[in-house]
């Protein structure tokens, strides 16, 4: 039995606007799972219904095997971190960080010996007796942590946590929260619409898309192996196009009449069919003299300095295909306008779920 | 330093004789009591008349209890509203403009003949109290409506919500001390108004402090002067007193949206 299980959730907001449809999903004890998706994709509100802040139309929430569907957030001991901070301005940082434990009628001693506990763990002993307002927007969202994490509750929610913050900041808060959360072995749910946040911090991700789930699996699977369209598309840059079958058995697509092989069984497809098929951009690169396998021409339009990589735009007949390489001082880069041959391995060519593209 | 165009200047000096000329002279003339000298002998006669007293003290207790029963009505009502019913606030906001639409005459005649037959409406003064809550609507509404609108309500409630607090607590400890400065604009907004308001007290007769400075006038000169001039500093006291609190506010809810 897993420790949050979520059955058959829908949110249906007015007559019939489904924020959320029929949502399933186990998460294991210890386990941090992203919900990862566009605005308006139904992550929050899912989120919402574990903390007790939004009802379920339908479906059941069990936590700890404990059905919490219909318990107030108050009775839940479940932690939340929202993305606007939502210090308490009136209350020092000791204060917020103690609420919680006041509120639950521990005795002082205690409550003190918490709040300095997690001032350490945020880094921030020296901080206890500032207001939220003396502090900068890296410093409120840890404070906002170790508040949610005092009560030493069943789970960790977090609401794009890191999205008010600079780049920088983020990167580096991003970090400490994992880490702080794998030690305290805390079940965590983290709500992001940033993808490389998703990517990075995750066990496993959840994409959402219109209030339904696209697919769940570790950040690996979801990137190199996406099963829809869209969970291609939305996780990290891609070359998506339409293909033809040529030829079923031997796994060979025609792209804009070039062939192209892939490792992927087109099972069910015949000859003409249309399929979408999905390259990363790393997966490409400019074909060296002697490469006979998997060619396509094209024309070289645009190129762009990204730091440590170099993305090569290419025209193949009307298609626009990225094709990324990791940038070093001596790199010889084609000429715009020049035509280039780009390769990629076989098993680099998705084809994505036909039913769902079709779809 | 940037210079300050001279016709800010000749419109700003304008505006101030506009509002003080008025009333340096009230002040002036009720310095006049004894002909020939300044002198605050109109002052002492005012203060010497226990009515004043009696009345003025009978103002501060139909204005602490306006206050209280305002606020009771008010911060529950604009917090539910900012909270679940954020659709509902141009309603409720329509409804606490009604001293500014409906006449304090026309209120007070109507609240008397609906309830006459009530006896303890008649015989305690809870038709004059309902009706300065009524008056005190639009500023106690407005300027604990400001406060919500300055803090992040429902992300403040749902924060404490997750740390195991119920309504009692949100509303006593992180709403209300967030508030202060908006719940102390309103009181004393209300105070102001009750201490010097006239209609209903008198056509319900009832003692206030209003009823007894118009009847003082109507007998004799200088000393309504010399109280309209103390009303005028009780209010002026009532402002500084907002400013003196709300400072440090700002500072205190920066970043909380």
């Amino acid at each position: 039995m897993a420790f949050l299980e979520i059955r058959n959730v829908s949110k249906v907001f007015g007559k019939n606007t489904f924020a959320v449809e029929n949502f399933n999903l186990d998460v294991e004890k210890g386990e941090l799972v992203s919900f990862l998706g566009p605005s308006g994709c139904g992550k929050t509100t899912t989120l919402r219904m574990v903390a007790g802040f939004e009802t379920p139309t339908t479906g059941r929430i069990i936590i700890d095997g404990r059905d919490v569907t219909d318990i107030p957030p108050n009775q839940r001991n479940v932690g939340m971190v929202f993305q606007a901070y939502a210090l308490f301005p009136n209350m020092t940082v000791a204060g917020n960080i103690g609420f919680g434990l006041k509120i639950a009628k521990k005795p002082p001693e205690e409550i003190k010996q918490r709040v300095d506990e997690m001032l350490r763990l945020i880094h921030m002993e020296d901080f206890g007796d500032r207001y939220p307002y003396q502090l900068s927007g890296g410093q409120q969202q840890r404070v906002a942590l170790a508040r949610a994490l005092a009560l030493r509750p069943t789970m960790l929610l977090l609401d794009e946590p890191l999205s008010a913050l600079d780049a920088k900041i983020r990167i580096m808060l991003r970090s400490e929260i994992r880490a702080i959360q794998r030690e305290m072995g805390i079940t965590t749910i983290y709500v992001t619409h940033d993808q490389e946040e998703a990517l990075s911090i995750s066990d496993r991700v959840v994409v959402m898309n219109k209030g339904r789930m696209e697919q769940v699996g570790p950040p690996f699977e979801i990137y190199n192996f996406p099963q829809t369209e869209f969970v291609a598309h939305f996780v990290g840059t891609l070359n998506a196009v339409s293909a033809e079958v040529i030829d079923p058995a031997a796994q060979i697509l025609s792209l804009e009449g070039q062939h192209l092989q892939t490792s992927h069984e087109l099972k069910g497809l015949r000859k003409g069919d249309k399929v979408m098929i999905a390259i990363r951009p790393e997966r490409l690169s400019l074909a060296n003299e002697g490469k006979k396998a998997n060619l396509i021409n094209g024309k070289v339009e645009n190129i762009t300095f990204l730091g440590s990589i170099v993305r090569i735009q290419v025209l193949i007949g009307q298609s626009k295909f990225y094709i990324d390489t990791f940038n070093n001082p001596y790199l010889e880069l084609p000429k715009l306008g020049e035509q280039v041959e780009i390769t990629c391995s076989r098993e680099a060519v998705l084809v994505l779920n036909h039913e769902r593209v079709a779809a | 330093m940037k210079r300050i165009p001279i016709w800010s200047w000749i419109i700003f000096i304008l505006g101030m004789i506009y509002f003080f000329l008025p009333l340096i002279s009230v002040f002036e003339f009720s310095l006049r009591k004894i002909r020939g000298i300044y002198s605050f002998e109109a002052y002492r006669l005012a203060f010497i008349d226990p009515r004043f007293y009696q009345n003025f003290g009978l103002s501060l207790f139909w204005s602490v209890l306006t206050i209280t029963i305002s606020l009771l009505l008010i911060l529950p009502t604009a917090y539910w509203v900012h909270l679940r019913m954020p659709r509902w606030r141009p309603v409720v906001e329509f409804f606490t403009l009604m001293p500014f639409v409906v006449p304090a005459v026309v209120l007070v005649f109507g609240m008397a003949r609906l309830y006459a037959r009530v006896s303890f409406m008649v015989e305690l003064p809870v038709l004059l109290i309902a009706g300065y809550v009524v008056l005190s609507f639009p500023y106690m509404y407005r300027s604990v409506d400001a406060g919500l609108r300055a803090i992040d309500v429902r992300t403040l409630t749902e924060a404490a919500q997750s740390l195991g607090a119920g309504w009692r607590v949100i509303l006593l400890q992180i709403i209300l001390p967030n508030l202060r400065v908006a719940i102390l604009s309103g009181v004393f907004l209300t105070f102001a108004i009750v201490m010097g308001e006239f209609t209903f007290a008198s056509l319900l007769s009832w003692p206030a402090f209003g009823p007894y400075m118009e009847e003082i006038g109507a007998m004799v000169a200088y000393t309504p002067q010399a109280l309209s001039v103390v009303s005028f500093l009780i209010t002026w006291a009532c402002i500084g007193a907002i400013q003196r609190l709300a400072r440090g506010a700002p500072e205190l809810l920066a970043g909380t949206r």
